[in-house]
Order: structure tokens, then sequence, then C-alpha cells
């Protein structure tokens, strides 16, 4: 019963009592040094893995350990394994949103030659008149418009 | 329609939420006064933290356009972004992640500290994540001295003096992500740094103990968001692969 008590002062429920100690999650320093140590080999792995060739599975896996990372960083040290689904939810739905971006952004390259097998090659990019473009002042035809 | 009357009696209904409710400190500690709307500390707590979160929604996209960017434009050039990204010092990058990680780890055990009233530990694990801020742009500084060097800068201004970008398509593309993207992203290290003075500010005068950690809390979500827009900024651009 005292204990119980105590319990309730220490996190605060009891009316008038000094917060000392939150009654939120309060991570171990454990874990907390585990994640940064974990953070740091997986650092170690995507300079290691970027020194070999696998050729495109490279940017793959680069994403992937970076996306590793990324959500150790959001679990533990922003907490979010502890915080509520609203705030899950606002976050996560983000990273969804941006998942479209990417998607549709991202579709030509990886579909254009399954679509139409006649420009499978790349189609030729205009070389850009990096002179006309920055360095010449407006010209007539733009004022008469 | 509010009348004078109803707007009186309101008031006077919620007298005694007038100036809000008082979280209980320990000794040494200045009690925090929950904002007068709301009714107690734990709904001023999760609508502020939802807000913080809502913030980060908008910068997860701020740098996804970017990154979606990035990525068409590493599509049309390959070669491009993999010469330009052999010009960075990928040691210095790695560095550079090292540092923001461990920052990251000092703001989590600030926060802890925060959430259970140990204020010098707590001023003390923010004053290094400030160091380690500190530390980073120092190290950007001199990368960003050497490649303007070399005229390896953004758009119209880019040079190339020593020609290392010459067998490839515009080179110039790779430095304008380059420097977009790691000056909006010191751009966030110098305010989360500025944020974590203003708290060690208040955690000097005692603001922040168990029962009110918010300041500590939201800010630290903010350093964390850095740290990890950098955890992909690093491999895109150091170690383009």
């Amino acid at each position: 019963m005292s204990a119980h008590s105590a319990h309730a002062e220490a996190h605060g429920h009891a009316p008038g009592a000094p917060v000392l100690v939150t009654h939120h999650h309060v991570s171990t320093v454990a874990i907390l040094t585990k994640v940064f140590l974990t953070l740091v080999i997986l650092t170690i792995i995507t300079v290691g893995v970027s020194q070999v060739d696998f050729g495109s599975a490279n940017m793959v896996i680069a994403m992937l350990v970076a996306a590793v990372k990324a959500a150790l960083v959001m679990t533990f040290f922003m907490h979010l394994r502890y915080d509520t689904a609203i705030n899950n939810i606002f976050i996560l739905s983000s990273f969804a949103f941006l998942a479209l971006l990417f998607v549709f952004t991202l579709t030509d390259f990886s579909t254009r030659k399954a679509v139409n097998p006649i420009h499978a090659k790349r189609a030729p990019i205009a070389e850009p008149d990096t002179h006309y473009l920055w360095k010449t002042p407006r010209t007539k035809e733009h004022k008469h418009e | 329609m509010h009348t004078p009357q109803e707007a009186g009696g309101h008031g006077a209904g919620h007298d005694a939420h007038h100036h809000g409710v008082v979280v209980p400190a320990p000794p040494g500690f200045v009690p925090h006064v929950v904002a007068h709307h709301f009714d107690t500390a734990e709904a001023e707590f999760s609508a502020d933290k939802l807000a913080m979160w809502l913030f980060l929604a908008t910068e997860v996209l701020l740098f996804g356009g970017l990154f979606a960017a990035y990525f068409y434009y590493h599509g049309v050039y390959p070669e491009t972004f993999k010469v330009g990204g052999h010009q960075l010092n990928w040691r210095l990058g790695a560095l550079n992640t090292l540092i923001l990680l461990f920052s990251s780890y000092t703001m989590a055990m600030g926060v802890r500290a925060a959430q259970l009233s140990q204020k010098a530990l707590m001023q003390k694990m923010l004053g290094i994540t400030v160091l380690c801020g500190l530390g980073f742009l120092v190290v950007k500084y001199f990368e960003y001295a050497a490649k303007v060097s070399h005229g390896l800068v953004p758009a119209r201004w880019f040079s190339d003096h020593d020609h290392v970008m010459a067998g490839v398509e515009n080179g110039h593309l790779f430095f304008n992500f380059y420097w977009t993207m790691t000056a909006i992203h010191g751009l966030h290290v110098l305010i989360g740094m500025l944020l974590i003075l203003w708290v060690m500010k208040g955690g000097a005068k005692g603001r922040f103990y168990g029962g009110y950690y918010l300041p500590v809390d939201l800010v630290g979500l903010y350093w964390h968001l850095v740290d990890l827009i950098w955890i992909f900024l690093f491999p895109l651009l150091y170690l383009v692969p």
C-alpha cells in the first residue's frame, strides 16, 4: 500500500506533490547507448559497401541501410515506439505521401523500356546552352509578349 | 454572438483556470504554469507534441522534394553524379555523420535527464549537443571553402577551374544539389543549436523537470530530424551510388 502511494507520488499522481519523475516513458541509458553504437556500425557498413561495386544494387543497399538507421533514430531517439498512435500516424503519413512523389517521379526510368521498346534507349537530352540561359539579358522577344 | 455579459460570465465561470494549472516542482525548480486554454498539463503536452510532429512532417516533405529531384537527375546523369561525388571528401562526410549521430545520442540523454529532473546532467548533455553542432558546421566550413576554391559552386557561378568535371555532362548539376541540400540542412543545424541554447537558458533557471520538460522534448525531436536527414544526405552526396 505504502509502496503504491510512493510510486504514485514519484509519478506525479498524488495531487500537490512535486513531480520529480515524469509519468511518460523514460528510456534507459543502456538502450540509448545500444542504439547509438548500432548507428555507428551501420555508418561503417554504409562506407564499406560503397567501396565495392555492386552496380545498381549499390543505391538500393545504401538506401536500405539509411532507412534502418532512420527507423532506429525515430523509434528510440525520437521515442515514437512509446508515443501515441496519432503522432505515429502524422509522421508516418508524411513518408507515405513522399513515397507517392518518389514512385511517380521515378516511374519513367523504371518502365520506359517495358512500355515502349522502340524508346528503350534513353531519350536524347538537349544540351542546354548555359550561356544563353544564365548570362544573356532578357531579349526583345520577351518584351513584346 | 458574444455579448459583453456572456463574455464576462464565461470568464467568471473559469476564474480558477484563468492563470492556468500549476505543475508542482521539486525544490530548486520553477513550477510550470500550464497555458490557460488547457485544462491539464497532459492536454498541453499532447497538443504541443502533435503540433511538433505535424511540423516535422512538413520538414520531411521539404527535404523529400529535394531527394525526389536528386533521384531524377541522378537517373538522367549517373556519371555526372558519380564524378561529382568523388570531388567531395567522404572522410569529412563520415566524420560529420558520426558527430551528428553522437549529438543525437547526447540530445536523447538530455531529454532523459530532464524527465528525471537531473538539471546538471541535462545542461551538460545539451551543451555537448551544441558543441557537436558547432563541430559539424566547422567541418562544413572547411569543405565549403575547398569547393569554392575549385569553382565547384552552383548554377551560373560554377567555373570548375581544375576541370575535374570536364569529362561529364552538366557537371554543375551535382553541385546544385550538393549546395542546396547541405545549405538547407546546415541552416537547420544552426537553428537547432540556437533552440538548444534557448532551452539551456530556461534549464539554468530550473524551468524543466519531471513534470514539465516539453520544450526539451520538442527541440530534441527537431534535432533528431536534422540527424535523420543527414543519414540520407551522406551516402547520396559523398558516396554517390
